[in-house]
């Protein structure tokens, strides 16, 4: 019998619910400055767009120093204050509790899906607790798919400034789509619907006590959900905007936690990217409006100064895991004055699929292999920064699909190397 | 007459002849031992060359650097031919104390005696090499890559000294084992570590005053929200 995650007193509230379609969950850790926004949205949009459903909201906490738990508790969700047209038949539930578990975003999804497991529901969504761009459509958007389409997974699509998201846009969406065959726009992007029969399956798996399920857990669920076939499609949800980002948050831990995570899972997936040879998008709902985005300044200098250290310095790493023509492209890269710097796209996908053959053969420490990263990833962003520094964000999108085809068309050679490795 | 003849010539010719047989007896074992040590060492260089291919001992090594330290350092030999070798060495080695200790002289015998007493330390001091060399390379990729990734610009100094440190650290343990100039180098290791760490803390007390007041006060006083010079979310 497989190991009860819910401590008896949430399986005794859970138990005193019945059942329900819709089961909301927010994670967070320290989040009291915006989760009481995020609640009264979800709130909202359960009223507003699923007055007839059965939900219950749940709050799973990573044991906040802060007062996140009493303002889920206290969050003022008054129907009347909110000007609703619709009123709930049923009402809706709130439930908040610490979980138990590796310390992680994916203990936290864990019990909530087991909550959404036991009360029967039909679709789950979450949220990150740190939005302040959430709106109560959000939860129509993201769940309608589901309910009445039959989907699985829905995957959110954001409107973000052209800087902003870039580890997703030059390394996890176009990996991602190149491998596995279709087109989500946002992978790690942190608000998802899923089915009921999606979370049940989730659960089953092997991996909640792991690094997965620590630093990788929303990669994992879109790669999963797409590899093992069920219905993926994307939900247009808007401007993403989130409170103050964590100053001291490192980039190379960043890139060890999503980078390692996607190679993790191609060890895990290669029988089925092995055999995928072109992409497809995956159906996008809600309506495409523009938002107004606030400018993101960039350091240029500080970026290819990082690059052209990295270059230099860790050349005695790079030796042991990158081409002898790749660090060709990139000494030269590194000798250009700033204003013509230019890393090609052949270049980076070239130096991406080295990394992810490296990593599969260890051929060093893994956490080194990924750390390294870090300058040559500084210097990709600075390359494409000055490139699309007259382009507007349609033109960046062009210019992203335009780096996603060169994923696909070096694909080839990834596949016939990593078999090799296989040997 | 016979008496003396026996005595003075045949009796010591005789013994003569006994010592040079007896000798060339021991000779003769040393040579069949040392022949048979080359032999069977030939043959265990072999098959543990090929023996550790198979288990891909050679991947490992890249894994752990060795096989790229050994390039660098102009060996052109795979870790698997090499650890044959070292298995043929030691079985070389063997042979030639056996047949040393078949000459059966006090001399050889004391040789083989001490030798076998400091093979334990020996091999100690070896293990504290090869460790101290993997947690020298290990700890100086580390300091390397952090250092590039927070703009260092004296990474590779850092990374070397790390390195550096380290080695001396295990070279010290190893002379050590070896009883090697014990006290000397305990103490010559303390003058010289110790000089080392006061002319850092004079060069960064006179040289980095604001920087080590900057350090201190981040430490132990509450930080104004620091800005990011990078204000991209990544993800």
């Amino acid at each position: 019998m497989a190991e009860e995650i819910l401590s008896p007193p949430l399986q005794q509230q859970v138990a005193g619910l019945g059942t329900a379609d819709i089961v909301v969950g927010i994670p967070s850790y320290n989040n009291a400055r915006t989760i009481g926004h995020v609640v009264r949205a979800a709130h909202a949009g359960l009223i507003k767009h699923f007055a007839d459903r059965r939900a219950v909201i749940v709050n799973s906490d990573g044991g906040s120093k802060d007062d996140t738990r009493q303002i889920v508790e206290q969050a003022n969700v008054d129907s009347h204050e909110l000007l609703l047209v619709s009123h709930p038949l049923n009402p809706i539930h709130r439930l908040t509790t610490p979980y138990h578990g590796v310390p992680g975003k994916g203990s936290a999804f864990r019990t909530i899906f087991r909550v959404a497991e036991l009360v029967g529901a039909k679709a789950c969504v979450v949220v990150d607790s740190d939005l302040r761009s959430i709106t109560p459509d959000w939860f129509e958007l993201l769940l309608w798919p589901i309910l009445e389409r039959e989907f699985d997974y829905v995957a959110p699509y954001y409107k973000r400034h052209k800087y902003d998201g870039t580890i997703t846009n030059s390394i996890v969406y176009p990996l991602t789509r190149a491998l596995y065959g279709r087109r989500v726009r946002q992978p790690i992007g942190g608000d998802f619907g899923l089915s009921g029969r999606l979370v049940q399956y989730l659960l089953t798996k092997d991996v909640w006590t792991t690094d997965v399920a620590r630093y990788g857990i929303d990669i994992w669920m879109t790669t999963t959900a797409i590899a093992e076939g069920f219905k993926v499609c994307q939900a247009y949800l808007g401007a993403k905007i989130h409170d103050a980002k964590d100053p001291g948050a490192d980039l190379s831990a960043m890139l060890v936690q999503v980078v390692g995570s996607v190679l993790d899972l191609m060890e895990t997936h290669y029988d089925v990217w092995s055999k995928v040879t072109s992409s497809e998008a995956a159906p996008l709902f809600g309506f495409p409006f523009d938002v107004g985005l606030e400018p993101v300044p960039i350091n240029l200098a500080r970026m290819i100064g990082a690059f052209t250290q990295g270059c230099r310095d860790l050349r005695p790493i790079y030796e042991q895991i990158l081409s002898a023509a790749t660090l060709e492209e990139l000494s030269q890269a590194a000798g250009l004055p700033a204003d013509r710097f230019t890393i090609r796209d052949e270049t980076w996908v070239t130096l991406i699929y080295e990394i992810a053959l490296a990593h599969r053969r260890r051929a060093i420490n893994r956490e080194h292999l990924l750390k390294s990263l870090t300058p040559l990833y500084l210097g990709w962003v600075a390359s494409f920064a000055r490139q699309t520094e007259p382009e507007n964000a349609a033109q960046v999108e062009e210019r992203i699909e335009k780096l996603c085809l060169v994923y696909e068309q070096l694909k080839p050679s990834l596949t016939r190397h990593w078999a090799a490795e296989k040997r | 007459m016979g008496t003396f003849w026996e005595q003075t010539v045949v009796q010591p010719l005789r013994d003569l002849g006994q010592q040079a047989v007896a000798s060339l007896s021991s000779l003769l074992g040393m040579v069949i031992l040392i022949l048979l040590g080359l032999g069977i060492g030939w043959l265990a260089k072999v098959v543990v060359a090929r023996a550790l291919r198979a288990l891909h001992f050679d991947r490992v090594c890249e894994r752990l650097g060795v096989g790229f330290e050994l390039e660098r350092l102009g060996v052109a030999r795979s870790c698997s031919y090499l650890a044959g070798q070292f298995v043929q060495g030691v079985i070389v080695l063997i042979a030639m104390l056996a047949g040393l200790n078949a000459m059966r002289s006090q001399w050889t015998q004391n040789l083989v005696e001490r030798f076998f007493l400091f093979l334990p330390h020996l091999l100690a001091a070896l293990v504290i090499l090869v460790v101290g060399a993997l947690v020298s390379r290990f700890l100086g990729r580390s300091v390397l890559i952090a250092a590039v990734n927070k703009g260092v610009p004296a990474a590779r100094l850092l990374a070397g000294g790390t390195r550096f440190f380290i080695m001396t650290l295990a070279a010290v343990a190893a002379l050590d084992e070896l009883g090697i100039g014990r006290t000397t180098i305990i103490v010559t290791f303390a003058i010289l570590f110790g000089g080392l760490v006061t002319a850092v803390a004079i060069a960064f007390g006179l040289g980095a005053r604001d920087l080590a007041r900057d350090l201190l006060q981040s430490q132990f006083k509450p930080a104004k929200k620091a800005e990011s010079d990078d204000p991209i979310h990544h993800l």
